[in-house]
C-alpha cells in the first residue's frame, strides 16, 4: 500500500510528457494566430477581384496600400498601447493637432519642413506621454483620460487654425512625402537591403542557437522565414513597380513595421509590454517599472500617430478641421481601433504582434477600396467594417472556446 | 523545557541558521499583527508556518522577504543582523518567494518567466537585446536539475496544468541560486497528484541544502506529511513547535485553534 502511494507520483510524472507535436487548435492559438485574418483577406480579394476586373491591377492595389498607409500607422502605435492594456482614445485628435501645429510652423513661421516634422513628432510623444503620466499618478483610467484629452486636443487644433480653417502645404515641401515614389533600379535595391536585414537577424538568432548547443532547425528558423519574406515583399516591389515604384508613404510604413517587430520581438522593452499586460502585479514584482513601460508605450502610440498626420497632410495637401478625421476621432479613430484588432491584438492585453497593423488596415483599406471599385455607397462601407470587426473577435473566441486553449 | 527559551527554532544542533527571526514585532496601525513572532531556517529543512487567518504567517514571511518592515525583534541571515528594507535587498541575501498566484505571465514561454526582470541582455538597436540563446541554456540547465526535462520552454505558461505552472514558479525562484525559498500556499490549487509532484521537487530542492519555508492550509496531507517541521502561530506569536514526523494533523490544528496551549514537542 506504502509503495503503491510513493510509486504514484513518478508515474503520474512520466503519464504527463510535452507534447511534442501541438494540436492545430494550440497552434492556431498561438503560431498561427494570424492564420483566420488571412483566409479573411484572401477571401475579400477573391471576391472583390471578381466583382470588379481593375482591383487586381498594379494601380489599384498599390493605389489600396496607399490607402493602408494612414490607418496602418495609427494602428501600429496603438499596438504598443494595447498590449500593456491601455486604451489611447486620443490618438487621431494627436494626428490632428500635430498636423496642423506643424503646418502652422511651416506656412506662419517659415520653419523648415524638417524642423516642423520633428516638433510634430516630439509633440506627438510628448503628449502621450503626459496622458500615461496623468494615469499613472492620479490612478484614473486611460480611457477617460485619452477621451477628454482627445475632445481637448480636437479644440486646441480649431483654435491653432487660421481663420480660413486650413493651412494648404502645396509646395512646402511635406506634399512631396506622398508624391515621391522609389522605381526601378533602387527599389530593387531598398528590398535587397530589408531582406538583408531581415536574414541577418534571422541568421545571428540561428548561429547564437547553435553557439549556445541548442537545437535549430534550419529549414523553419531560417530557410523558411526569409524565403516567404523575399516572395511575399518581392511580389509586393514587382506590383508597385508596375505601377510606379515604391510609394515614399509605403516604404515609412514597412521600416516602422519592421524596427517595432524587432522591438517586440527581440528587445527587452519588447518583453516587458507583453509582461506588463497580462500580469502587470507580477511585472512589477519582477522589477520591472511598469508606470514607466505604460508611459513609453503611450509615448510611442503619440509620436507614431503624429508621423501617421503628417502622411495624411503631405496626402490631401494641407491641413484643417478634417484632419485627424475632426471633432471626436470620427472614423479615424475607429477604424484605428479596429483596424488593430481585426488583425488579431487584444484589448485586454499582453496579446499581438507587427503584422495585425498590417493585417488589419490592409483588411479596412480592402474594404473601402474595393466596395468603392463597386461604386457601394460610403453607409455601406462603414456597416460591412463594423461588421467585420464584431467577425474578427468572435473567431478568436470561437477558437478559444473550440480548443480550450485561450488564445495568447 | 530548554526549548521554551527558544520558541520558533530547531533543537537540533546544526550550526548557525540560514534565518533566524527572533521576537518580531510589527503593527500596522492599530493592528498589532506579530507580537514576537520568531523562527529559525536551517540549510536542508524544510519549515511549514501554519496558523488560523489572521495569525500573522503571512505577515512573517512578507517581513522575511522584505515586503514589510518590522518594528522591533531580530532578523539575522548567517548569524549577521540583515539589513532588509525591500523585496530586492532580500533577493540579495539569496531570499527568494513562491507568491501563491505565482507571479507568471501567462503570455510568455517558461524561458521568459523564468528570467522576467532579469533578463541576460546585450546591446542593441533600439533598446537592450535579448540573449535568447543564453537564457534558454540557462533556464534548461536549472529545469533538468529540477527533473522538469520534459516541460515545454517555449510554450506560454498559460497553456500549461496548475502543476506544471507551479514548478515553473519554483524553478523561477530557484535561477539564481538561493539559501532559502519562501513559497506561499504551494499545494492550494492543485491535485493531489499534482500536489505530490511538487512536494517531491520541494523536497529535492532541500536536499541540495536549501532552506524552505512554506505557508500552508493543507495541514492534514502536504503539511505533515512534507515538512520537516511545523510552527503554529496564533495571534501574532508562537503557539507550539512540532518535528512533522511525530505529530498528527489533528494535534497541528489542534494547536492552531488554540487547544494545546503552550505545547512543543519538538523538543
Amino acid at each position: 500500500m506504502a509503495n503503491a502511494i510513493t510509486n504514484a507520483a513518478p508515474a503520474s510524472m512520466k503519464a504527463a510528457p510535452a507534447a511534442k507535436r501541438r494540436s492545430f487548435g494550440e497552434l492556431l492559438a498561438t503560431d498561427l494566430r494570424a492564420l483566420p485574418v488571412v483566409v479573411g483577406l484572401v477571401a475579400l480579394w477573391i471576391f472583390f477581384a471578381i466583382q470588379s476586373d481593375v482591383f487586381l491591377s498594379p494601380r489599384n492595389l498599390s493605389n489600396l496600400l496607399l490607402q493602408s498607409v494612414v490607418v496602418g500607422i495609427m494602428s501600429l502605435g496603438l499596438l504598443f498601447v494595447l498590449l500593456v492594456k491601455e486604451i489611447d482614445l486620443s490618438v487621431a485628435a494627436i494626428n490632428g493637432v500635430t498636423a496642423v501645429l506643424m503646418a502652422k510652423f511651416i506656412v506662419d513661421f517659415g520653419l523648415s519642413p524638417w524642423a516642423a516634422v520633428a516638433i510634430a513628432i516630439a509633440a506627438g510623444a510628448i503628449i502621450g506621454s503626459l496622458s500615461a503620466r496623468w494615469m499613472t499618478y492620479v490612478g484614473v483610467p486611460s480611457f477617460v483620460v485619452t477621451l477628454g484629452l482627445g475632445l481637448a486636443l480636437n479644440g486646441a487644433q480649431l483654435l491653432i487654425l487660421p481663420p480660413t480653417a486650413r493651412y494648404g502645404l502645396m509646395g512646402s515641401g511635406i506634399e512631396e512625402i506622398a508624391q515621391t515614389n522609389i522605381e526601378g533600379a533602387a527599389s530593387w535595391v531598398v528590398w535587397a537591403i530589408g531582406l538583408a536585414l531581415f536574414g541577418m537577424l534571422a541568421l545571428t538568432n540561428a548561429t547564437r542557437r547553435k553557439n549556445a548547443g541548442l537545437s535549430v532547425n534550419f529549414m523553419s528558423e531560417l530557410v523558411m522565414p526569409i524565403v516567404v519574406g523575399a516572395i511575399l515583399s518581392g511580389g509586393t516591389v514587382l506590383i508597385l513597380n508596375a505601377h510606379q515604384g515604391i510609394p515614399l508613404m509605403v516604404l515609412i510604413f514597412a521600416v516602422m513595421l519592421g524596427v517595432a517587430g524587432y522591438v517586440l520581438k527581440e528587445t527587452q522593452f519588447g518583453l516587458y509590454l507583453y509582461a506588463v499586460g497580462n500580469n502587470d502585479e507580477a511585472a512589477r514584482r519582477a522589477g520591472i517599472k511598469v508606470g514607466t513601460i505604460k508611459m513609453l508605450a503611450f509615448a510611442i502610440a503619440g509620436g507614431v500617430a503624429a508621423i501617421a498626420g503628417i502622411l495624411a497632410a503631405s496626402r490631401t495637401l494641407g491641413v484643417g478641421v478634417f484632419s485627424g478625421g475632426g471633432v471626436g476621432g470620427g472614423t479615424l479613430l475607429l477604424e484605428s481601433i479596429a483596424a488593430t484588432v481585426i488583425g488579431g491584438v487584444s484589448l485586454f492585453g499582453g496579446r499581438g504582434s507587427v503584422h495585425a497593423a498590417l493585417l488589419g488596415a490592409l483588411v479596412i483599406g480592402t474594404v473601402q477600396n474595393g466596395l468603392n471599385l463597386m461604386g457601394v455607397e460610403n453607409e455601406i462601407r462603414l456597416i460591412v467594417t463594423g461588421l467585420l470587426l464584431v467577425l474578427a473577435v468572435s473567431i478568436d473566441k470561437l477558437i478559444e472556446k473550440a480548443t480550450g486553449q485561450q488564445v495568447f | 523545557m530548554s526549548v521554551s527559551n527558544n520558541p520558533g527554532g530547531s533543537s537540533q544542533k546544526r550550526g548557525v541558521p540560514l534565518i533566524s527571526m527572533r521576537n518580531i514585532q510589527k503593527s500596522f496601525g492599530s493592528v498589532h499583527a506579530l507580537r514576537g513572532a520568531s523562527v529559525d531556517v536551517h540549510a536542508g529543512e524544510i519549515v511549514a508556518l501554519v496558523g488560523d487567518n489572521g495569525a500573522g504567517k503571512s505577515t512573517l514571511v512578507k517581513v522575511m522577504a522584505g515586503v514589510h518592515g518590522f518594528d522591533s525583534g531580530d532578523y539575522e541571515i548567517d548569524g549577521v543582523p540583515a539589513k532588509i528594507n525591500n523585496p530586492s535587498d532580500a533577493t540579495a541575501y539569496g531570499i527568494q518567494t513562491v507568491y501563491q498566484d505565482l507571479s507568471l505571465c501567462n503570455n510568455l514561454d517558461a524561458v521568459q518567466n523564468l528570467f522576467l526582470g532579469r533578463e541576460m541582455t546585450g546591446s542593441g538597436w533600439f533598446g537592450r537585446r535579448i540573449k535568447r540563446a543564453e537564457c534558454e541554456v540557462r533556464a534548461r540547465e536549472v529545469m533538468t536539475r529540477m527533473r522538469l526535462g520534459n516541460l515545454s520552454l517555449t510554450r506560454p505558461v498559460g497553456a500549461m496544468s496548475g502543476g506544471q505552472r507551479q514548478n515553473i514558479a519554483i524553478a523561477r525562484s530557484i535561477l539564481w541560486t538561493p539559501k532559502v525559498v519562501i513559497l506561499d500556499e504551494p499545494t492550494a490549487a492543485l491535485s493531489h497528484s499534482a500536489a505530490e509532484q511538487v512536494s517531491s521537487l520541494i523536497r529535492s530542492l532541500a536536499d541540495e541544502g536549501l532552506g524552505i519555508v512554506i505557508v500552508s492550509h493543507d495541514i492534514h496531507h502536504f503539511v505533515v506529511n512534507s515538512t520537516d517541521r511545523i510552527e503554529v502561530m496564533r495571534l501574532g506569536a508562537n503557539a507550539a513547535s512540532f518535528r512533522s514526523k511525530d505529530v498528527t494533523g489533528e494535534q497541528v490544528v489542534n494547536a492552531m485553534v488554540g487547544g494545546n496551549e503552550g505545547v512543543n514537542l519538538a523538543g
